[in-house]
């Protein structure tokens, strides 16, 4: 058991290093993030009574548009220098070594995107219950969204096209949106969320289940 | 006792038959060299002894038993050295080994250092590998050999970008690892210069 943990920790500390000796790769999917965050006030005015209404709901969209950047460089570099095949045929599971490599993600992205939608949400004056529900629902959110990405990325690993990942991905991470944006508008109206966030945990722990699983699986067949 | 067999094995791609009722088998000690022109399918044939490939004719068992029905097992007793290198540019040398040796499942400890030195790297534990030359990446990747425990060796194109000091560190330790009851299987269009070991060859294409 403590070999697996061993390995585990390996290969995120591994991913982990990589990530930040390319800092590009995870910055600019960030900066994307807030750039486009900042075009809405500039399109709309910075005190529009809409714009209050809808800076929750472009806050997550936006996330979900740079997670699907940010995917497409998860798998990418180990595919092309044959680290996938080493994973593969190494004596231990694929879908542990893959789980490593989605948590390695989640850190260097899902983290840093809460961080920063906090951030955001003081900046567009969100009421503080918003904010609050914002992060939560961020928090059971992203960690989803790369599981799901890591899924599709791996299928279309080698593929032209980075449309055909975000067409694949955009689509299955809409339970994750619509729970969330329920649990933000009752939270606006100082409604409880508890429902809204049990169905997010569940999406993630089903998620955590299944997600690794599938993710070597797609390997193997990207492989073959 | 350990006992590789491939049985009227083939191979098709894009609709190409590339062989057909192949059949070998290897034992403890055992060497064989994989040669023939390109595109004859000495990789796919590598690649489906290592179980990255699934097999669609024939059958390939370890000790006995289909690969496929003791994958782990299986893993754990091969170490598969590709046409890539599996080597990270963005890690440095003595990283790329750490991971590599955690990989192979070897809980021994290593020194990397005396590695490094023998593959002819010496010196260059903390040089990025996106720095290094292509063959200093090869000899890098190659360093996997020199950390596994592995019984059976499944390596293509292993000379690939190497210079002959680099071709001859290698050669030494294939026959190292078959003289310890190692079985190895390389695919290469090189002579091999090995005096005194018998090796075996398989010529995979139709021209002679």
């Amino acid at each position: 058991m403590s070999e697996y943990i061993n390995i585990f920790f390996i290969i995120l500390r591994r991913d982990l290093m990589l990530a930040f000796r390319n800092k590009a790769e995870f910055v600019n999917p960030l900066m994307f993030f807030i750039i486009v965050i900042v075009l809405f006030p500039l399109a709309f005015g910075s005190d529009s009574a809409l714009l209050k209404q809808l800076t929750s709901g472009i806050i997550w969209v936006t996330a979900l548009l740079a997670t699907t950047l940010s995917l497409e460089t998860i798998f990418r570099s180990d595919f092309e220098d044959g680290s996938i095949e080493q994973f593969t045929l190494s004596r231990y599971p694929l879908t542990l070594l893959v789980s490593a490599k989605i948590l390695a993600h989640w850190i260097t992205f899902g983290l840093p995107l809460i961080a920063i939608s906090l951030f955001t949400g003081f900046i567009l004056s969100l009421p503080n219950q918003t904010i609050v529900a914002l992060c939560i629902t961020l928090a059971l959110g992203t960690p989803v969204l790369s599981l799901i990405g890591a899924i599709t990325v791996a299928l279309t690993i080698g593929l032209r096209g980075g449309m055909l990942l975000s067409l694949l991905i955009l689509p299955l991470t809409m339970p994750v949106l619509i729970f969330s944006m329920l649990a933000i508008q009752n939270a606006t109206i100082g409604q409880p969320i508890s429902a809204e966030i049990y169905f997010l945990a569940g999406i993630l722990v089903l998620a955590m289940t299944l997600a690794p699983i599938a993710t070597a699986a797609a390997l193997r067949i990207r492989l073959s | 006792m350990s006992q590789f067999k491939v049985i009227q094995l083939e191979c098709i791609r894009r609709d190409n038959i590339l062989f057909q009722g192949l059949n070998f088998s290897l034992e403890d000690g055992g060497l064989l060299q994989i040669d023939g022109v390109n595109g004859s399918g000495k990789s796919s044939l590598l690649q489906m002894c290592s179980g990255l490939i699934q097999v669609s004719e024939g059958e390939i068992t370890w000790n006995g038993e289909n690969i496929i029905d003791c994958r782990y097992q299986f893993q754990s007793d091969i170490s598969y050295f590709g046409h890539s290198n599996g080597v990270k540019a963005g890690l440095t040398a003595i990283e790329n080994m750490i991971v590599m040796h955690a990989l192979a499942g070897n809980s021994s400890r290593i020194n990397y250092s005396a590695i490094l030195e023998q593959i002819g790297l010496t010196g260059m534990e903390d040089v990025l590998s996106s720095r290094m030359s292509a063959g200093q990446k090869r000899r890098l990747g190659l360093a996997r050999l020199f950390m596994s425990k592995a019984k059976l060796w499944l390596l293509d194109e292993p000379f690939n970008a190497l210079d002959k000091q680099g071709k001859a560190v290698i050669e030494r330790v294939i026959v190292q690892h078959c003289s310890a009851g190692g079985i190895v299987i390389f695919a290469t269009h090189q002579t091999m210069e090995i005096d005194g070991y018998p090796l075996q060859h398989i010529h995979l294409g139709n021209e002679q």
